[in-house]
């Protein structure tokens, strides 16, 4: 993850014309708006470089749906629940948060609850300011698409980048990681507790297969820590990865085949990932205490 | 000397909101193309945007495919012509694809059996493009 010339470019150049400024009229104050000096400003933002990737919460659902686990609906967040966060720290988390509950509900034909979860993303989104993303259009073309779950599965992941590419360019790059940490969080945990009630092989493997993408929600989250605001999060994710530590992880490389006609290329690695059952234990309890404090009133 | 800032400044900030805008472009242009040409079910977005400013360099980022999907990569700096290379790379640091050896094809299908832990190189194809906004999607259908 570099940092492009760009950001040292305008630093430079900034500074550079300080420098000119303050030498030739000192007892002119220039006042610079700090948002000039902040590398994650919104002059840098978009441009900084740095690109994080975090995996769709919607996959892990897919994998939950394909394995015949009942519909669980007392693990969501109670979408009663939507209007009582304070903080934007609070609001964007758990605006993930309903993101993966409704996307579970989707997936399980939850119709009536779709709208009831879909209703908070609405009071949460537009609270956060991404009425633009979560519109009326998309409202009413979801609800016109209720019952048919691949149509709304793809207007929510649509929604929800939309919100991405809005956080971003709006410089609160620290709000989409919250709201991209919220939805990981979610889907792990429901994974983990429906795991619990159904001990699935499948699930335990996708489950340890988010080494990586735990470590970019971790690097993710120092770089946008507004004010320190995300230290107790790290920490809590910090000690979920000396957790994850303890699972192994071998790659074996074999020639992907590419075909160009189709524009295809498959992947025939192989990947085997071992780790017992106490390792499974701790990290879905630190899970649960962790998504349990994010959703606490 | 004031005047001279504020002129400075002025076109660093008339730069940077251009540069925002054609960003802004690009993203629907790669928006189209994460579903180009698709025949069944459309790929589902993983809900983030991927942009960097590129100057002669290369931006990469790290993230996961994972078994039993088929996913879509889209990559676009501009319409009209394919300014884009990209490189997927192993945690061995094997390459398993690059756009290069197939004209810079703005989008391309992989079919993930195993999850697969990936680095991604982005870079400005320097023979078309040397500076300029670069947005990639990623897509994925069951």
């Amino acid at each position: 993850m570099k940092r492009t010339t760009f950001t040292k470019f305008l630093s430079v150049a900034i500074l550079g014309t300080m420098i000119v400024s303050c030498g030739d009229d000192s007892n002119n104050e220039n006042v610079i708006d700090q948002e000039v000096f902040d590398p994650k400003s919104s002059l840098n933002t978009v441009f900084d470089g740095k690109i994080f990737s975090i995996p769709s919460p919607i996959q892990i659902a897919y994998l939950i749906k394909d394995l015949d686990i009942t519909y669980d609906g007392a693990i969501l967040n109670s979408d009663q629940n939507a209007t009582k966060y304070a903080t934007e720290y609070k609001q964007a988390l758990n605006l993930g948060i309903y993101g993966t509950d409704l996307g579970y509900l989707t997936l399980y034909e939850q119709k009536s609850l779709s709208m009831n979860y879909l209703n908070s993303i609405e009071k949460l989104s537009a609270q956060l300011g991404l009425d633009a993303a979560f519109d009326s259009s998309f409202i009413s073309r979801f609800e016109e698409n209720n019952g048919n779950e691949d149509s709304m599965i793809y207007l929510m992941s649509d929604a929800f980048r939309k919100a991405d590419n809005f956080l971003k360019n709006a410089n609160r790059k620290s709000t989409s990681a919250l709201v991209l940490t919220g939805g990981w969080i979610e889907s792990m945990y429901l994974a983990c507790e429906l795991n619990k009630k159904k001990d699935s092989e499948d699930i335990k493997k996708r489950i340890a297969e988010q080494k990586q993408s735990l470590a970019s929600i971790i690097d993710l989250l120092t770089e946008y820590n507004k004010g320190g605001s995300n230290d107790s999060l790290i920490e809590q994710l910090r000690g979920l990865q000396e957790s994850f530590d303890k699972i192994s992880m071998n790659y074996e490389y074999e020639a992907p085949e590419t075909h160009e006609d189709t524009k295809t290329t498959t992947f025939h690695h192989k990947l085997t990932v071992e780790f017992t059952k106490e390792v499974m234990t701790e990290i879905t309890d630190k899970l649960s205490t962790m998504r349990n404090s994010i959703i606490k009133l | 000397m004031k005047g001279i800032f504020s002129l400075i400044l002025f076109s660093i900030l008339s730069f940077t909101v251009t540069a925002q805008q054609d960003c802004e472009r690009i993203v629907q242009d790669c928006e189209a193309l994460l579903n180009k040409n698709v025949k069944t079910g459309e790929f589902i977005s993983d809900g983030q945007v991927y942009t960097a400013f590129l100057d002669r360099e290369k931006a990469e980022f790290k993230t996961t495919l994972f078994g039993g999907s088929l996913y879509r990569i889209a990559a676009s700096a501009g319409s009209g012509d394919n300014y884009v290379i990209y490189t997927i790379k192993d945690i061995q640091g094997n390459i398993l694809y690059s756009n290069k050896h197939y004209k810079n094809a703005p989008y391309w299908d992989f079919k993930v059996t195993e999850t697969l832990p990936v680095t991604i190189e982005v870079e400005l194809d320097p023979d078309l493009k040397v500076t300029g906004c670069v947005v990639m999607l990623i897509g994925f259908k069951k």
